[in-house]
Formats: C-alpha cells, sequence, structure tokens
C-alpha cells in the first residue's frame, strides 16, 4: 500500500472545508492496508489483504449535528459526502450541551511506525506462521492462529485549526495449540514485526498446552486466582468502559459515581492510563485531533479521575483529556491505555506464595451482568490450573465465573512486576499477572 | 463517481475473472459491494447520533492448487482489479507454504439471477424527519418517573448492493434491505440501576423488510409500559437461586438458539477452522444423526428463505440459493450449516454424507471473505398456548429480553441474563425479580424441553451483530422462536449486592 502522507491528507482535509458551509465542521480520514494470514489444524486455510480509506465528516450548523461518510477520496464523492452530512445536520434536532468542537493544541511526535513491518509481505507472514506449525507438530500438536499486519494513517482536523497525523503499523501474531484434551494461548504485539518472535510465541503456547493433558475435574466454588495477564486485560475493558467514562460517571450508572477519592480497591492498585508510554502502542491524540493525556485513574486503591472528551468537558466544565472515540460517539470517552504500577514479585514468585488456588491463563466470552455492580461471566480457557502449597499441580477443566469487577480489586493480593502488552478495545496496555483473593467460579463445564 | 453504472460493474468482474482465468487458477469469484446504513440514536430528547455511511468496493477470492487467496480494494478501475487479481494470487501462493488439505469444492450450478428483499416502504425513502420524530415521541414517553434518569430511542437502516461473479459462470445480483428499532428505558436511584428495552435488547428488533416494521412497533404505544417495569425492577427482589422450570419468551430464546445451536452447527467450527478465535463445536462429526441434542420436541431449522429474517437473502456468497436445512430433528443432531470447501470435507469424514453446499457462507462486506454463518435458525413451533402454558406450570420462572450471553469455546456450558424475569406460582404469573440469570451445558438443557408455544407466538428475532472470524466479521442473522418451557434449569447464578 502507498501512505498517502501528511501532506496529501492535508490537502484532501482542506478541500473538504472548502466545501463546508457549517459553523464548525471536522474530518477524520483513516487510510489502512489490512492483511491477515490465519491457519488451523496446522495449515494456512484462509489468507486475505484488502485496502480502505474511511472520511468521516462531522458538521456541526446551530448545534445541530449530522455525520456522513464516504470510503473514497474522488472529489466527486468528498462533495457529496460534505453535501450528506449537512443535509443530516439541518434535519437534526438542536443539542443545547454542545458547545464547541476543540480547539488546537500541539501534538507530540511519536513513534509508531515501523519499515519492517510496512515490508512484511504475504511470503513472510507465511514463513513466521510455518514456524509455529512446525513448533507444535514436533510435539504432536495441532496450531491455530492468525498473523495480521495493519498499516494505516490516521488524520484528525476541524475548521477551528486542529490538525493531527500519524501513520501506524501494526502487527501481531496468536496461536492456539491444541492437543487430545488440552490447549495452550499465545500472543505478542508491537508496531515492529522484528520484535514478534514466532519461535517464542509458538514456544509458550506448546508449554501451556503441555502443561495442560489430562484435565481433572474440580468444582466451583470459592477460589483464590491468580490471573494472567490476557485474563487482567479483558476484565479491564470492562472497568474502563462502565467506569471512569464521563458519560457513564454523569448518568449515574458508573460503580464509581460516588467514589472518587476514596480506598475502595487493594492499596496495591495503582492504575494509569498511559496513551504515550512507549512499551506500549502509542497514541498521541483521540479521535477529535485532542492530544490525549496520561491520566491517573487509580492510585494505591484510591479512585482519582475519569476521562473526558470535548463534549463531556464542556458540558461538566471539566478540562478535557482527549479521550473521545470516532464520531458520532454515543459510548463516552474511555481510556484505553492501561498501564498498571508493577508489584516486586515475578509471576513464579506470585504463584509461590499462593496457599490453595487457581492459574488462569485466560477469560473467554466474558459479558457484563450489571452495568452498575460491575458483574461480569466468562469462562477460562486455554489452560487452567490448580495451585497448592505454591506449585502447580494439575490442569484443571475449564470453568465459569460470575464475579463483580469492584470486589476483585478490592481483593488483589499481589501484582507481578513484569508487564505484558496486551489490546484493548480502543487501544492496547500493559498488564500484570494479579494475585486474587475470593473470586466465583459458578459452573464447569465438560473439558 | 462513488456508485458506478452496472454495464461498467458487468466490464470490472469480467475482466477479473478473465485476469483469473489466464492465470490458471481453480476457481475463482468476485463481489463488488455498496453498503448504505442510516443510524440514528436518541438519548434524553436529544439526537445523540444521526449518521449516515456508505462503503463501496471489490473483493476477489482465488484458489489455486487447491489453497485460497483474498484481496479486496475501495478502488473501482481495471487498473485496480488487474493489481487486486494479482494480489490475491500472490496470497494464494503464499498460502501453500504450509501444507495441508487441499480445498475442493462442491459442486454447484452456476446461476444468472436477481433477488431484492420484498418491502412496502423503502426505509431510505422515509424521510429522516419522520424518523426522528417517531423516536422522540417515543423517547418522550418514557418518562413516566423521575426515577427514569435515561431515555433512548433507536433506528438502524441497511441497504446492501451486490454482485457476484465466478468463473464457472454464475452472475447473481442481489439487493438486501433491513431496518429496525427500538427503546430502552432506564431507571436509577441511590442503591441500583435497572433497564428495560422494546421490543428487544441492544437497539430493538430487526428484519429484512421495510419501514412498515417500525410502524407495527409502535414505539410510543409501548414506552410507558417499558419505563414502568425498569422502575419497578429498582425494588424488586432479586431472583432466587435454585434449580426450576423455567420458560424463556421468544424475545431470549433467540439468543438461546443463536448462540447453542446455531453457533455449534457451524461445520466450520466442528472441523476447527475457528480453533484460533471463537473456538470449536462439541457436534463432532461422528455425532452426526447420531446424537441426541434435545427432546423429540425439539426441531431446530435454518431457513434463509423465511420472509423477514435478517438470515435472509436469494443466494449466499458462493453464489449457492437459499435453503431451509433441518439441523436438529426431533432432537437428534441432523445436520450442520455448510459451505462448498467444507461440504467435500464432511464428505471425507463421513461418507455417507453426500450433500452438496446448504448456502451459508456470507461474508459482512466486500473486504471479507464468506464463512459459514447462520442464516435464520430457528425452533420450530409447538402446540401450546402461552396461557396454557403457564397455567401448567406449577411453580417456575418466566425470563423475558437478553440482557447477558456467554457460553464457552465448545458451545457446551452457557449462562444468560434478562432484563426482567416473573415468578411462576400455581399456574399463575406473579412478582418481578429482577438480575435474572440461568444457566446450562446445552444437550442436557434441550434435553430438559417439554413445551413449545405455537405459530401465533412464534416471531422472527434479528441479531444484527453476530461475531466471527479473523479478522472479525459481523453476521445479521434471524431466530425464530416461540416462548418454550425447560424443567429443572439451575437459576439466579452468582452474588448480588443488596
Amino acid at each position: 500500500m502507498n501512505l498517502l502522507g501528511e501532506k496529501k491528507l492535508k490537502k484532501l482535509v482542506q478541500q473538504i472545508f472548502s466545501f463546508s458551509k457549517a459553523d464548525q465542521t471536522e474530518v477524520s480520514i483513516y487510510t489502512f492496508d489490512h492483511a491477515l494470514t490465519r491457519f488451523a489444524n496446522s495449515f494456512i486455510h484462509q489468507n486475505v489483504r484488502y485496502e480502505n480509506i474511511l472520511v468521516n465528516v462531522r458538521m456541526i450548523i446551530d448545534k445541530r449535528i449530522g455525520v456522513a461518510s464516504i470510503n473514497s477520496i474522488e472529489i466527486s464523492d468528498l462533495r457529496e459526502v460534505v453535501k450528506r452530512a449537512t443535509k443530516i445536520a439541518r434535519l437534526n434536532r438542536e443539542d443545547s450541551d454542545f458547545v464547541s468542537l476543540p480547539k488546537p493544541q500541539p501534538i507530540p511526535k511519536i513513534s509508531s511506525f515501523s519499515q519492517s513491518t510496512i515490508n512484511f509481505g504475504s511470503i513472510d507472514r507465511a514463513k513466521a506462521v510455518k514456524t509455529v506449525i512446525e513448533t507444535a507438530k514436533r510435539s504432536n500438536f495441532t496450531a491455530s492462529g492468525a498473523y495480521e499486519i495493519i498499516l494505516s494513517e490516521l488524520s484528525i482536523a476541524n475548521s477551528l485549526g486542529v490538525w493531527a497525523y500519524q501513520p501506524i503499523t501494526s502487527a501481531s501474531l496468536s496461536t492456539v495449540v491444541s492437543g487430545e484434551n488440552s490447549s495452550g494461548y499465545a500472543f505478542e504485539l508491537n508496531f515492529d514485526t522484528s520484535k514478534i518472535h514466532p519461535e517464542e510465541v509458538a514456544k509458550k503456547a506448546v508449554d501451556k498446552a503441555k502443561m495442560g493433558e489430562d484435565p481433572i475435574d474440580i468444582s466451583p466454588g470459592e477460589y483464590d486466582v491468580v490471573l494472567e495477564p490476557s485474563a487482567v486485560a479483558e476484565m479491564m475493558d470492562f472497568f474502563s468502559y462502565l467506569g471512569p467514562n464521563a458519560r457513564v460517571f454523569y448518568e449515574q450508572a458508573s460503580y464509581l459515581r460516588d467514589k472518587l477519592g476514596k480506598r475502595i480497591f487493594s492499596p496495591k492498585l495503582t492504575i494509569i492510563d498511559d496513551p504515550l508510554d512507549e512499551r506500549g502502542m502509542p497514541m498521541a491524540f483521540d479521535y477529535e485531533g485532542v492530544p490525549k493525556q496520561k491520566t491517573i485513574l487509580i492510585e494505591e486503591g484510591v479512585p482519582k479521575a475519569i476521562v473526558y472528551d470535548s463534549y463531556y468537558a464542556n458540558k461538566y466544565k471539566k478540562k478535557n483529556t482527549g479521550h473521545a472515540l470516532a464520531a458520532p460517539n454515543t459510548e463516552g470517552p474511555m481510556p484505553g491505555h492501561l498501564v498498571f504500577k508493577p508489584g516486586k514479585k515475578t509471576t513464579c514468585e506470585l504463584i509461590k506464595t499462593v496457599k490453595k488456588g487457581i492459574l488462569v491463563s485466560r477469560f473467554w466470552y466474558v459479558r457484563m451482568l450489571h452495568h452498575y455492580q460491575m458483574n461480569i461471566t466468562g469462562m477460562t480457557r486455554d489452560g487452567t490450573f490448580l495451585i497448592e502449597n505454591g506449585k502447580i499441580i494439575a490442569p484443571v477443566k475449564n470453568l465459569r465465573f460470575t464475579q463483580s469487577i469492584p470486589a476483585v480489586l478490592k481483593n488483589i493480593v499481589g501484582v507481578s512486576k513484569d508487564l505484558v502488552l496486551q489490546p484493548s478495545w480502543v487501544g492496547a496496555g500493559l498488564f500484570p499477572t494479579i494475585f486474587v483473593r475470593k473470586f466465583h467460579f459458578t459452573s464447569t463445564t465438560e473439558f | 463517481m462513488l456508485f458506478c453504472i452496472m454495464s461498467y460493474f458487468k466490464e470490472l468482474i469480467h475482466h477479473a475473472l478473465n485476469t483469473c482465468e489466464v492465470m490458471r487458477v481453480d476457481y475463482a469469484d468476485v463481489r463488488i459491494v455498496r453498503r448504505q446504513r442510516e443510524n440514528i440514536a436518541i438519548k434524553d430528547g436529544v439526537v445523540e447520533a444521526l449518521e449516515s455511511t456508505e462503503s463501496f468496493g471489490f473483493g476477489v477470492r482465488v484458489l489455486r492448487n487447491g489453497s485460497w487467496g483474498f484481496a479486496a480494494s475501495n478502488k473501482l478501475s481495471i487498473e485496480e482489479v488487474e493489481r487486486i487479481v494479482k494480489q490475491a494470487l500472490i496470497i494464494a501462493e503464499a498460502s501453500s507454504f504450509t501444507p495441508g488439505r487441499k480445498v475442493i469444492l462442491a459442486p454447484s450450478q452456476s446461476v444468472k439471477a436477481k433477488y431484492k428483499t420484498p418491502l412496502k416502504i423503502h426505509p431510505f425513502k422515509v424521510s429522516l424527519k419522520d424518523k426522528i420524530d417517531l423516536l422522540l415521541v417515543a423517547d418522550k414517553a418514557e418518562h413516566v418517573s423521575p426515577k427514569i434518569k435515561i431515555s433512548q430511542a433507536f433506528y438502524r437502516g441497511f441497504w446492501e448492493e451486490k454482485t457476484f461473479a465466478s468463473t464457472e459462470g454464475s452472475y447473481i445480483e442481489q439487493e438486501i434491505i433491513e431496518c429496525g428499532a427500538g427503546i430502552e428505558a432506564t431507571a436509577i436511584d441511590e442503591h441500583d440501576v435497572q433497564n428495560r428495552s422494546y421490543p428487544n435488547s441492544f437497539g430493538g428488533q430487526s428484519q429484512t423488510t421495510g419501514f412498515e416494521l417500525i410502524k407495527s412497533m409502535d414505539l410510543p404505544g409501548n414506552a410507558p409500559r417499558i419505563a414502568g417495569e425498569a422502575v419497578s425492577l429498582l425494588s424488586a427482589k432479586q431472583c432466587p437461586s435454585g434449580e426450576m422450570d423455567i420458560i424463556l419468551d421468544g424475545n431470549q430464546l433467540a439468543l438461546q438458539v443463536h448462540e447453542s445451536c446455531g453457533h455449534a452447527a457451524e461445520l466450520d467450527r466442528a472441523l476447527g477452522m475457528e480453533a484460533s478465535y471463537a473456538g470449536i463445536s462439541f457436534l463432532t462429526p461422528d455425532k452426526l444423526e447420531e446424537f441426541r441434542y434435545g427432546s423429540d420436541i425439539v426441531n431446530i431449522a435454518a431457513d434463509a428463505t423465511l420472509p423477514g429474517g435478517l438470515g435472509t437473502f436469494g443466494f449466499d456468497d458462493e453464489g449457492v440459493p437459499a435453503q431451509k436445512t433441518l439441523l436438529v430433528k426431533d432432537g437428534v443432531f441432523s445436520d450442520y450449516l455448510t459451505s462448498r470447501e467444507t461440504a467435500i470435507w464432511l464428505h471425507d469424514l463421513v461418507p455417507s454424507y453426500n450433500k452438496s453446499s446448504n448456502g451459508t457462507a456470507r461474508a459482512d462486506s466486500w473486504s471479507a471473505i464468506p464463512l459459514i454463518r447462520m442464516t435464520n435458525v430457528n425452533l420450530e413451533p409447538g402446540a401450546w398456548k402461552l396461557e396454557d402454558l403457564i397455567a401448567d406450570t406449577k411453580k417456575g420462572i418466566f425470563f423475558s429480553t437478553n440482557k447477558s450471553w456467554s457460553i464457552d469455546d465448545r458451545r457446551l456450558n452457557f449462562q444468560f441474563g434478562t432484563e426482567i424475569a416473573w415468578e411462576i406460582k400455581n399456574g399463575k404469573l406473579g412478582q418481578i425479580f429482577k438480575n435474572p440469570t440461568y444457566q446450562g451445558i446445552t444437550p442436557q438443557f434441550w434435553g430438559s424441553c417439554d413445551a413449545i408455544c405455537n405459530r401465533d407466538y412464534w416471531v422472527i428475532w434479528g441479531t444484527p451483530n453476530c461475531g466471527k472470524g479473523e479478522p472479525v466479521q459481523e453476521a445479521h442473522t434471524g431466530h425464530g422462536a416461540s416462548p418454550t418451557r425447560f424443567r429443572k434449569i439451575k437459576v439466579g447464578i452468582g452474588g448480588w449486592e443488596k
């Protein structure tokens, strides 16, 4: 794919502004080239690549807002999308809470782009996948998974002078390695393919699958648990959406609605939303072109802050923290780059402190039961183990949990010092392994 | 211009297929798709979202030496078609890097046809003003109490025009139109937050039909009742825990069927092709026509010909005609959802299986490959009247309107929650319960099914957001269901704050 580049995108945006007669206009253009090599039963069975451009136009006319999008940068199509957005805005009702689109602020330059990823083609993906498959086969396991590459550019501009541009490369390799009665999962994510190691990904999954062979039955109930980073990340996606989200908070539907500033979680818990952390997948600005702010969400168990976009910041007279999602956004602003403060012990050292508990590699099919109480349910998957007296003594069959997230965060007794990069719904973060007391498993399954 | 005239489409398609044939592929197909969407979201009297999206592009799928390659682009021109075909071929070559099963396609007749969703009022021809006015009235009607803190109303419109052609000579033009709407009221007090939706949760009810569906919903008329229930839930008792007989309302049962049968019957899952993401299936090929999935009154069919279903079309994205397939017959697992590739694979594993694809290969856009997806997967209606079924139930719980859903990666252990439930005591509906949940293991659950309501209560519910595949795709599926009873089910799962 040929990236359009900042200069050309700026020119396109100026052209779109020239077609608009709205009071305020916002344009976002997202260009991307998405390739994915997928494998199952130890061979590549699906292999795809597509290129697209998304042009999103938000118009404001007398506080009436209309949004239209198109996937073309032909001039006639850009005129058409402006016309469509204008028509929609004129038909809309006034939103009296709308104040203004954001004004320009300096945006830091960050590195989120790798030439090695751009050059990583279909044969390279196939070779990496072959490495994973062959590693699995040597241990008589079957491999499935995907190697995904996304090359993209995001540009946001508005008629008040905001201009933000970031080219991004993203590479991820995931695998589930399966045996007769066990499976293991591994995943690596980076913006640079040279930092993705297929041999290590394969080995991690194979080791888990070996450890998981011949799982025993286990009764559901209350257990101490050690949750690995993938499980922690999955749970924290729900926390991010339901907790420090200004929309949910001010609607009085957030668990945190009357708890900011009070210690309600474990003092071992400190979480910062840090979109610029270079260990992660840094993102300099939000979907309104506002520089993303580092925000302390929880400090030593005390929820400190919630995140805002321009709409909610204006409505509640707070500082915009740069957490807007793409318009029209009905979900509210969300943190997407959580970074846990690490503890002092490695994961292995944490496990050694567990008298009796369950080690969970990963959660699956997690859903909310109750938004306000932050109750969730889901399954364990791809490696669940019984720990006794600090040792992993047996793999167990998968369990269903029904659990309150605030109770988990309150009952954290250990945080690992190793942090692992995991994707989140709106970004990626750095997550530890956590040791939690009194976790509730409510049923089991047959494998 | 974004929207090309039909003769230019044909030229591009022929050029793509000719290029593929020159490059000596085993098979190739091309899809050109234009999609338009309208979304309206109202909250507390404010139009929170008013959006129109348009997407247009084409995708080329090639099979060479038994390996697939797929490439797609948003630019339509002869040069781009040539570039994308070459890209697809390079990708197919890379696919053959890892030796494995070579793809063979089950035979399919080449077809030249057109299909369009039958409807009375085209939803895209109804003015946005009329739609907004309707939703605002419904939204306002939810404010029956100061405890209603959030009122919402939604509308979605979807219009897809696609052309499919293959090197086997098929040329199919289809126009699929959908619309949907709903309302949701959220009641909040110092201790709790509860919500109620109508006619269904998560955006309401959608079908392949015209705006007549929206008119028939009477959103404003139902808003006060729904909001009143949300308020009542704040002070309702928590759903008790234990083992009970349950009746699932059709709108909840639809999702039960989707998760525990529809997905389990996807042959690609059963063959391990989705192991890395969505998982596999406990319905392994050795179970075909042998395994007792449910009681003998349970009949579950996939039917893409059903008027109004979100999974209704003329032809799937391999050019196979829409059809009906019985997945569970008299409680016995009898067939899968199949594609051309997987039907042959199944025959290799189960030589007595001689069927071709049953037309469930569907792609969610021009930029995606077709995967096996549900069409309309339905529990066939039974014989009961609902009032008789309730009267026949001594002690139980009636669950309505889905709130949460979760199932393991082989489709066995599941747990569902609904917005509301009613106690059934001595054959009568009684008090409501809040936070109702139930849990089960799929074949045991369906084995406990002992009564299904009749066609008078049968509605085809729409699920417009079923996720599967890598990159993930979103399918629109339909599920016909009537209220149904299950005996001795675990209810009231987990601990809840008082």
